[in-house]
């Protein structure tokens, strides 16, 4: 069966980017916009990815993090963050990589291969 | 150095004895005789005492005698004479010679003249050195003057009451010649004293003190200056007065203040461009993999992204550009009616919510004008957002009206009239508004609003117009040409 990757992303085009990239690749995508509704489709859909952006609309993808940890459903879900803030290493400690935009695409499905094997 | 006396005799006897009375009294002497036509003076050329037999009936020699007295103007004159002689003698030399003494010369009436001649010469000594200080310390003043006065920074000295009992010329050129008035009044235009004043502070600790300050001149400009104080203390050691000096940093500010909102604006807008930078790599993607699947709806996606994204790049460098110097604005011709609807729409809910009440009145007949919509109404709306603020910081009533009038100007210009019964402005408020990081708003405020619309208005060519009264309210009369050629900004 495909793996399930949850996207977070406030941004449509990014969001579409990701979300393209991920099903050419053979991957089963799910997407939200703010991190309310990631928490959501997380409980829904037990992703076995979730990529984050940091800035959305309603929280701060650190504290998105914290409530995903804070389930024991969903607290051993790789995360990626994906964000355009600089000194993001540091926003999600626990994530388990972080990468910042514009990515590498290739890059970044290495990550995701390697965290989905 | 003893002073030196040149006798002048014919009878050499007479004269040799009177050197040695003399020298024995100190004196360093000299003897000189009329002879051959000349006069013959083994002594210094400016002798400090003359001490003399004229022959009268030799002309020669009174005029020898003149000549030395006109040389060395300081020289004392003594005269000895028989008194048949005498008065002739008095005749020539008049008042000229200090003294006359009858022959036979008597040891008395000798010593009486040459202290006198002494004591004279010693005033005269001591007269001379005065003048001569006078003129140093004349010279001094005149330096120190100059000075005060060329010195580059706006100078004054103030009393404890902040009372300007000096200025320098600079000062003068700028705020004009106001000794006796308040400092306050003249920099400021306030009526009572400043609250951090940096000279109140020497006055009470006696160290120099340093403030940064937004002062008005007296044809309206405002400078921002540089302060430093210090004290003038009197010979006691106590401050009397203090000396402020102002330099002033507009220049420098203007640009710091550009580099400043430049870095402000790219530190905001980076992650911005982070996000629309992986947008574009988004939709290059899919025009990659469109083209190669020969996918025609994910190549149009594609474009379609792309061009969005190019789009939106092309709007945040053109935001970029306003700050730098090869901005432009983007004029458009809107609708004045139009544009007041877009902007209540933005004030009306949070006045409502605050009950405030918000007036919109608009010209009878419909007009249209140029300008950059975007940011000429994000001005408009700080304006406004500023009003419904200084309505929600007022404590003094309960009932709160913002007006937002838009009418023609006999002088062509369309006026943007926002008046508020808020809080209102202090002068020193309305003074600094407009500048940058100015705040009156506590941790509330960036300073930033302002600052930015009174930069986009002046480039509309408009001008703003500001009246307030502290818990009275304040009005905004912004006012712009109705078009494009009406900006001279542009045209020249």
């Amino acid at each position: 069966m495909n793996k399930k990757i949850l996207i977070i992303e406030d941004d449509p085009a990014v969001a579409d980017y990701l979300t393209t990239l991920f099903q050419d690749n053979g991957y089963v995508t799910f997407s939200a916009k703010s991190a309310h509704e990631g928490i959501e489709l997380a409980r829904k859909e037990h992703p076995d990815l979730i990529t984050l952006d940091l800035e959305l609309p309603d929280e701060w993808g650190p504290r998105f993090y914290r409530k995903l940890s804070a389930d024991k459903d969903l607290k051993n879900i790789p995360v990626i963050v994906i964000s355009g803030l600089s000194g993001i290493k540091y926003a999600v400690s626990k994530a388990v990589a972080s990468i910042s935009k514009p990515f590498d695409r290739d890059e970044l499905l290495k990550l995701v291969r390697e965290h989905l094997a | 150095m003893p002073d030196s006396i040149v006798i002048i005799d014919q009878d050499r006897d007479l004269a040799k004895a009177l050197k040695v009375y003399l020298e024995r009294q100190k004196f360093d002497v000299h003897t000189a005789a009329f002879s051959r036509g000349a006069m013959e003076i083994l002594a210094p050329a400016t002798p400090s005492i003359i001490l003399a037999d004229p022959d009268i009936v030799s002309p020669d020699e009174i005029t020898a005698i003149r000549e030395i007295l006109r040389s060395s103007p300081k020289t004392r004159l003594i005269i000895y004479a028989l008194p048949e002689s005498l008065e002739k003698n008095m005749e020539i030399f008049q008042d000229r010679a200090s003294d006359y003494i009858r022959k036979p010369v008597s040891g008395l009436e000798l010593d009486i003249a040459l202290k006198k001649a002494r004591k004279w010469l010693a005033l005269e000594e001591k007269l001379e050195y005065n003048a001569e200080k006078i003129t140093t310390l004349e010279n001094d003043q005149a330096l120190f003057q100059q000075l005060f006065n060329e010195v580059p920074c706006y100078i004054t000295v103030q009393d404890k009451n902040f009372r300007i009992t000096a200025t320098n010329r600079l000062f003068k050129r700028d705020f004009g010649h106001e000794i006796g008035e308040f400092c306050y009044q003249i920099y400021k235009h306030r009526t009572s004293p400043c609250t951090h004043c940096p000279v109140s502070a020497t006055f009470s600790d006696g160290r120099r003190h340093q403030t940064e300050e937004v002062v008005t001149s007296k044809s309206g400009e405002q400078y921002h200056v540089m302060t430093w104080t210090a004290p003038i203390r009197n010979q006691d050691g106590e401050i009397t007065q203090v000396m402020e000096m102002a330099t002033n940093i507009t220049q420098i500010r203007q640009l710091q203040d550009h580099l400043t909102s430049l870095g402000l604006m790219l530190g905001s807008m980076s992650h911005g461009i982070k996000g629309m930078l992986t947008a574009l790599d988004g939709g290059i993607y899919l025009l990659e993999t469109g083209i190669t699947r020969k996918d025609p709806d994910r190549t149009r996606r594609a474009f379609d992204q792309v061009r969005a994204m190019v789009n939106r790049i092309r709007k945040m460098v053109l935001d970029i550009l306003y700050f730098t110097k090869s901005r432009k604005l983007e004029y458009l011709e809107i609708d004045v009616t139009e544009l007041a609807r877009s902007i209540a729409e933005i004030i009306e809910p949070s006045a409502s919510l605050h009950g405030i009440e918000f007036d919109v009145s608009l010209p009878p007949a419909p007009i249209t004008i140029e300008v950059d919509p975007v940011w000429f109404r994000s001005a408009l709306v700080n304006f406004l957002e500023n009003a419904v603020d200084a309505c929600m910081s007022d404590t003094e009533r309960d009932d709160h009206r913002i007006q937002f009038r838009i009418f023609l100007k006999d002088t062509g210009q369309v006026c943007f009239e926002v008046t508020d019964n808020g809080m209102g402005m202090d002068q020193e408020t309305r003074e600094k508004m407009f500048t940058l990081f100015f705040s009156s708003k506590g941790s509330k405020g960036t300073g930033l609003g302002l600052f930015v619309s009174n930069h986009v208005i002046h480039q509309h060519g408009g001008g703003i117009v500001v009246e307030s009264e502290v818990k009275t309210g304040s009005r905004f009369e912004i006012s712009i040409p109705r078009t494009r050629s009406g900006n001279h900004l542009i045209n020249n």
